[in-house]
């Protein structure tokens, strides 16, 4: 990579101690849909962010516009940045431990190869599959989205790692309509092979969920039992936890998990891991975004917190190995410790043998605002827009719009009754269906 | 520019292959970020990001192709991949409404150039805002970010419009957390402007932390509101957050069309009680600065709701075509690599006459909802579920206000909740920010929102 290098090369001219060049080649289908397609693009983008460092100070610059001349004025912009910063006394230098991890499944080279139009007949017949489901269900909205992305990143170390990666996601609504009733239904869905990703289930999942939550209707406040689904769960798992076990959060005193290690956080049974290795993983990748290789770290280990999540920098602030954990959401943002694959150990219990055992509470199938949860107190919130009333081991009327609030934390230690069997992802989270002993629900 | 003139060359060689209708944007778009973390500089980074999207209308399927890459050859290949992607749709029949072409350029008016500014002054403002925050022991962490964006788009049709915008835009944000008794509260809080530098030397930014800190403290002190439905009052900041996305993302005509929104056959008919209109409009004080959209269309005052009447959904030149009205002027893309999708700008609710005190004196028991320190909101489109976690607010007690509480989510319908509205304020504040926008089948963009004090009967509380 010519222009990563000039980067590094020009950064050091102009005065930078050290310098990283972040290069990442995207290659992106988009399609829209609704009851049909509505716009199909490929975006090709390449971006570079430089990081420089003029002994204890730092900066970040980015561009889109990767000509000799701009990779030269980024080199300038940033280390003009560095030296009127201030110092960080932290900073010790750039990660130096390059390498790759055995991670395997982040690459589908069949997707690469495929004619466009294979996509675009899976989506049709999947829509398709969602119009002929009941004829009061409609598509409304949906989403496709195929990306290649190239990743380099080479720093003053003399050190350079390459990665080639792929991601599918797919996103769709149904809605249902029948005498001035109206409900809908949604799923989605995150994997690295196209082969993986079943818009037809996905789709008539949609329409069935629609249909039957046209009589939902909201209950009475109360304290019940509730059995949380493992998307939703996932998603509520990565939201409270993603930052509170990011070892920049407990170094900057944000974290309520801060001097907590060894502790008991979680009851006995509890095992909370992130895997930078997950076979197929939505984060899964050999090396970090500094180019450190990514490892398997156990988080909370029968109920105990044994590890925080570290990049190099913070790594080297506790006198500790970086656990593999550097992230940029994109080229152009500042690097941060954030979990690659966060996971919830399965345990043995089905779904259904959980809601067979259940003689009172409620399912939860989906909820929005889960991510207005405060991570830093534990307060869990999210509005259930689709759940179910479990009487006798059975689901029977389907409910909506009513708050679930409770603590996490509290969750976590004593309120955890079964954790379930089935794994599954909500991004780079994952999570089994759960059942709480209780939770606080505010109705109509 | 330069660019110019190979645009010129791409929108002929379409004609040539035989493309009824091309739009090109060309997009530079700047931005910087310091980040100041518990009173040493966290990061400043910064960010341009220049490219070109082609968009093709071929037997009304629309392709779309865009690259970072402005050599022609290049622009050459992006054009045919647009037009790949149209002939792959094909099927779809996709219509537009002609709107007015214009020739236009216009520019947020600004002093001081932020970009231009001296690094070093702009990171020793946000350091000494973040050192003034720590007010008290209570304090354990304090953020303070500096943003500023500039967004300049040239919009390029078949048709002959050429719209050049720029909007320049600064902010500061701030974020306190509080820890007393085992309890961790978080208050972040943000004012920007489409201005430049002299905004930030026209702020008190030091006193501007230490309240944010203040709340913080305050919060951590108090209880949560026990779970009920009350009256409630919302501050402009809550009542623009509720309407931006309860009503404002149920009335994008995309989302009308695919009656995927609550407010689908709506038109006419009364959807909120008759103290509420709500306007969406492209220049307004304290908003973003929106002139013409993504499409080339001028984005004018939009009443949609009228004395609770709805009046109008808001609409890009696809979705006017299927409502057979003219666009509104709200297709709006996040950046060049995206497609214009019908957006709100600045989305708020019309001023009444009535005074703070005259809309709290009658409650009995109710809460005085304050967005300062809010973190939030979602909203299920289809149902007009809507769910907000909103800062420290206050107990009402026999007409007054009384103690602050902590952790308060609101929750509803917002189509019951907006006819439970029996009051509204004189007051109007519309807010924008530099440091995020609203987010829509994965795109971006910055709106404002606002409105005056407002009355709500009826309101789900969830707290702990």
């Amino acid at each position: 990579m010519e222009l990563a290098e000039l980067a590094v090369k020009k950064a050091l001219d102009f005065g930078a101690t050290e310098a990283e060049a972040y290069v990442q080649k995207v290659k992106r289908l988009w399609i829209e849909f609704a009851d049909k397609i509505d716009s199909f693009k490929i975006i090709e983008s390449i971006g570079m962010g430089l990081r420089v460092a003029v002994n204890k100070k730092l900066a970040i610059h980015s561009t889109s516009i990767l000509s000799e001349r701009e990779v030269e004025e980024a080199a300038e912009k940033a280390v003009k940045i560095a030296k009127v910063a201030p110092e960080d006394p932290y900073w010790k230098h750039l990660n130096k431990e390059f390498g790759k991890s055995p991670a395997q499944g982040y690459f589908d080279d069949k997707l690469e190869a495929m004619e466009y139009s294979e996509i675009i007949e899976k989506l049709n017949a999947a829509i398709d599959k969602m119009k002929e489901y009941d004829n009061r269900v409609k598509p409304t909205r949906g989403m496709l989205m195929a990306s290649i992305l190239n990743t380099t990143i080479l720093s003053s170390y003399g050190e350079k790692n390459e990665r080639k990666e792929t991601h599918l996601a797919a996103w769709m609504r149904a809605k249902a309509e029948d005498y001035g009733e109206k409900s809908t239904g949604t799923e989605h869905c995150e994997v690295r092979f196209w082969n993986e990703m079943n818009l037809e289930e996905m789709a008539i999942r949609a329409a069935e969920k629609a249909v039957k939550f046209l009589k939902a209707k909201p209950i009475e406040s109360g304290k019940l039992p509730v059995i949380i689904r493992n998307q939703v769960f996932a998603s509520i798992l990565g939201v409270i936890l993603s930052g509170p076990i990011n070892a920049d959060w407990v170094q900057k005193g944000r974290s309520p998990l801060s001097n907590k290690l060894g502790m008991q956080v979680a009851a006995q049974n509890i095992n909370i891991f992130d895997d930078g290795t997950l076979r197929g993983g939505w984060r899964t990748r050999p090396f970090d975004d500094e180019g450190h290789p990514t490892q398997r770290t156990t988080v909370i280990g029968n109920g105990t917190l044994k590890n925080y999540l570290y990049d190099s920098y913070t790594a080297l602030k506790d006198n500790v190995k970086s656990t593999g954990n550097a992230f940029r959401d994109q080229y152009w943002m500042p690097l941060q410790p954030l979990p690659t694959n966060l996971m919830l150990e399965p345990g043995n219990v089905s779904p259904e043998e959980m809601i067979q055992e259940t003689r009172g509470g409620i399912f939860i199938d989906e909820t929005i605002g889960e991510w207005l949860s405060n991570p830093v107190s534990g307060n869990l919130n999210a509005t259930i827009t689709h759940g179910y009333l479990i009487e006798n081991g059975e689901l029977t009327t389907p409910i909506k719009g009513i708050v679930i609030s409770g603590n996490f934390y509290e969750i976590l230690k004593d309120r955890m009754e079964l954790i379930g069997n089935d794994l599954r992802n909500n991004m780079q989270n994952y999570s089994p269906t759960v059942k709480l002993t209780e939770i606080t629900i505010a109705g109509k | 520019m330069e660019i110019e003139r190979e645009t010129e060359k791409i929108v002929k060689k379409a004609a040539d292959l035989g493309v009824s209708h091309v739009d090109i944007c060309y997009q530079q778009y700047d931005y910087e970020l310091i980040t100041v973390e518990n009173k040493a500089l966290k990061s400043y980074s910064s960010r341009r990001l220049g490219g070109l999207g082609i968009k093709v209308a071929l037997n009304d399927a629309v392709g779309y192709a865009s690259t970072c890459d402005l050599n022609y050859a290049s622009l050459e290949k992006t054009l045919e991949n647009a037009i790949k992607a149209a002939k792959l749709i094909k099927k779809e029949e996709k219509r537009i409404v002609e709107a007015k072409v214009n020739r236009i350029e216009m520019k947020s008016p600004y002093k001081i150039d932020p970009l231009n500014m001296a690094p070093e002054e702009k990171v020793s403002a946000a350091l000494d805002a973040n050192k003034a925050a720590w007010i008290d022991k209570k304090i354990k962490s304090a953020i303070t970010r500096l943003g500023i964006s500039k967004d300049y788009r040239i919009f390029i049709s078949s048709e002959g419009s050429r719209v050049v915008t720029e909007t320049t835009m600064i902010g500061v944000a701030h974020e306190s957390v509080a820890k007393s008794n085992g309890i961790m509260e978080r208050v972040p809080y943000q004012e920007s402007k489409c201005a430049g530098y002299e905004f930030i030397k026209s702020m008190d930014l030091n006193s501007f932390a230490a309240d944010i800190s203040a709340l913080a403290v305050e919060a951590v002190e108090s209880k949560t509101p026990p779970a009920g439905t009350y009256a409630v009052v919302v501050d402009p900041n809550v009542i623009g957050l509720l309407l931006h996305e309860a009503f404002g993302h149920a009335s994008e005509g995309d989302l009308v069309s695919t009656r995927e929104s609550v407010l689908y056959g709506k038109i006419g008919s009364q959807v909120a009680s008759e103290h509420v209109t709500i306007i969406d409009e492209g220049i307004i004080e304290g908003g973003y600065f929106y002139p013409f959209d993504d499409e080339g269309v001028k984005k004018e005052k939009t009443v949609v709701v009228e004395n609770g009447i709805l009046r109008s959904y808001l609409h890009n030149k696809t979705s006017a075509y299927e409502f057979n009205v003219a666009s509104t002027g709200n297709g709006r893309a996040q950046d060049f690599e995206n497609l214009p999708i019908v957006r709100q700008t600045n989305y708020y609710m019309g001023p009444r006459d009535h005074k703070f005190e005259e809309l709290i004196e009658d409650i009995d028991f109710g809460i005085y909802i304050r967005g300062k320190g809010a973190t939030g909101g979602q909203v299920e489109v289809g149902m007009g579920t809507f769910t907000f976690g909103v800062g420290p607010s206050k107990i009402i007690k026999n007409g007054e206000l009384a103690e602050t509480v902590r952790g308060v989510v609101i929750s509803g319908f917002i189509l019951e909740t907006l006819k439970t509205i029996d009051a509204v304020g004189k007051d109007l504040t519309v807010r924008t920010s530099v440091f995020g926008g609203c987010g829509k089948m994965g795109q971006t963009v910055r709106v404002g929102d606002g409105g005056p004090h407002v009355r709500i009967r009826k309101m789900t509380v969830g707290g702990r």
